[in-house]
């Protein structure tokens, strides 16, 4: 469904990513492991066309989405979870959510995901005419979450939900996006934590230095030496 | 000490400049809210939307339409165009393709558009050096409470005045584009992600801007009874004071720090003696105060109110 081919990006004269190829299964959670710096979040963002590539295509469900602007990208069914949330700080829990929806605007179930939302994290209900700014980071990567999920997206990208979350928050948070892509979504989880990760993704990607190091079936990547040795420490 | 009824006629006076002051300020923090910069230029395209409407006004009156009922909305209606798509071409001229580069190249490329912008209504203005009368369409006469003599002229500056900082409240805060005027505020990079195109969203900004200014040029004509070139400089200043003493990008700071400047102005010409000629040093002293005291406003930018 998403199709990355040979794509690279540079910042400057550095190099970020280098002949990057890698596709996503429909109705699969595929995830994409690496440390700190390998290029994850430049994956996501050039993805989204933030970061345009200098060489290589990008494919959504077959067509280019590469030239395309950010705005036009996500109208195609993509929502995002960005690095860090970037929840609208002066904006109340609803109006967030309101924004998850922006590309319909008034799509005749508004309500009605609002609801499913508020069902998936009911501390968001309660909450809803607070302003993000003043919550914890808990629900703030909840409401990121639910945000993402207004948009009824085909493809779901998580860039680092789990970072800054204590340990039964991210259990909360991965549980939530295996039911999220139970119900049809597919889902691409950018992880540090490779252990949580793999124990929900059906498939994967490694990536170090900007370069794909290694790829296959869940079970593959954590039986593979790399993966074993720089991030389950088995 | 002067009587009351002068004080309270003073600052009655003050509410009705303060609505003016707050339609030019709440355009220089809209500006400043989605693009973090500020449009040295907003006063003069105040001046503009000023002339653009006298212009209708003669216009109307030369095809023989003078009813003001007719008369004054087209007036507003062609000088907001005129205003918003002035404001819209110097946004993509001066602000846009500077993003990137240091934040005093964006002010002198505005001052200088307003130079341009001003220079361009002195040379091609027929006769445009003198001050020009403004067409009275509004009620004249009035009546008095306690002393105080309310003009049905004031009445209705105020009213439009307030109808238009209403019409923008509802914008901002009940439509689609107005969301994305928001989030475009709060973090650009997001609001793409959630689909907003960033571009349009910037263009409003400056179209919404540009035509509050216009409605505050136009005001002022009736207010004064004429209007001229130079008057965006003056505008311009207070305007973004005003802004300023709201808490650059609050939208409702600019409103409070329109009023205040407006209210501080009248009531020291009454206060001080030769205080009329002494009402704008009072009136910047007490910005300057201000900016010493609480760099960050009145509602300041920690302040949950900012769009």
């Amino acid at each position: 469904m998403l199709e990355l081919r040979g794509v690279s990006t540079r910042y400057g004269p550095i190099t970020m990513l280098r002949s990057v190829s890698l596709s996503l299964a429909e109705g699969r959670i595929a995830c994409l492991l690496g440390p700190n710096g390998a290029g994850k979040t430049t994956l996501i963002r050039t993805i989204l066309g933030i970061v345009k590539p200098v060489e290589g295509e990008i494919l959504f469900e077959g067509r280019r989405i590469d030239r395309l602007r950010t705005h036009e990208i996500v109208a195609l069914g993509i929502g995002v979870v960005p690095e860090g949330r970037r929840v609208f700080p002066r904006m109340t829990v609803e109006e967030n959510l309101r924004m998850g929806a922006f590309v319909e605007w008034a799509p005749a179930d508004l309500a009605a995901r609002r609801d499913r939302v508020f069902s998936l994290f009911p501390r968001l209900a309660e909450r809803r005419r607070q302003k993000a700014a003043t919550m914890s980071g808990g629900e703030q990567a909840m409401l990121a979450v639910g945000r993402a999920l207004m948009g009824r997206p085909k493809l779901l990208l998580l860039d680092e939900p789990s970072l800054g979350l204590a340990p039964v928050l991210v259990e909360q948070l991965f549980t939530m996006a295996q039911a999220i892509n139970r119900s049809g979504t597919t889902v691409f989880l950018v992880e540090q934590n490779a252990r949580k990760t793999l124990e929900i993704a059906h498939h994967g990607f490694l990536l170090q230095k900007g370069e794909i190091a290694g790829s296959g079936s869940a079970a593959e990547l954590a039986a593979s030496p790399i993966v074993r040795h720089a991030y389950l420490r088995a | 000490m002067p009587p009351l009824e002068l004080l309270l006629q003073q600052a009655l006076n003050g509410v009705m400049l303060g609505v003016m002051y707050a339609l030019i300020a709440v355009g220089f923090t809209l500006f400043f809210g989605v693009l973090d910069v500020i449009h040295f230029s907003h006063g003069d395209i105040f001046m503009l939307g000023a002339f653009a409407g006298l212009s209708t006004l003669l216009g109307l009156a030369a095809v023989g339409l003078r009813a003001p009922v007719a008369a004054l909305p087209l007036a507003f209606v062609a000088a907001i165009l005129v205003t918003g798509l002035v404001g819209v071409l110097a946004e993509r001229v001066c602000v846009k393709p500077l993003a990137r580069s240091s934040p005093l190249m964006t002010l002198l490329a505005t001052l200088s558009l307003g130079l341009v912008i001003r220079e361009s209504v002195l040379i091609f203005y027929p006769r445009g050096a003198d001050p020009k009368p403004f067409p009275q369409l509004l009620p004249q006469g009035g009546f008095e409470v306690g002393g105080v003599a309310i003009r049905y002229e004031n009445l209705a500056i105020l009213g439009i005045g307030l109808a238009a900082m209403v019409t923008v409240d509802l914008i901002i805060r009940r439509t689609r584009m107005g969301a994305a005027i928001r989030a475009v505020a709060q973090d650009p990079e997001a609001a793409q992600m959630m689909g907003v195109n960033l571009d349009r969203t910037v263009d409003a900004t400056f179209f919404l801007g540009s035509g509050l200014a216009a409605v505050a040029g136009i005001l002022s004509g009736l207010y004064y009874s004429e209007i001229h070139f130079i008057m965006g400089i003056t505008g311009g200043v207070i305007g973004f004071s005003a802004a300023a003493i709201g808490g650059l990008g609050n939208v409702y700071g600019a409103i409070v720090g329109g009023l205040l400047f407006g209210v501080l102005q009248t009531t020291s010409a009454a206060l001080i003696p030769r205080g009329s000629e002494f009402r704008d040093v009072v009136a910047f002293a007490v910005v300057m105060l201000f900016l010493i005291v609480r760099p960050r406003g009145i509602l300041g930018e920690q302040s949950v109110e900012r769009v």
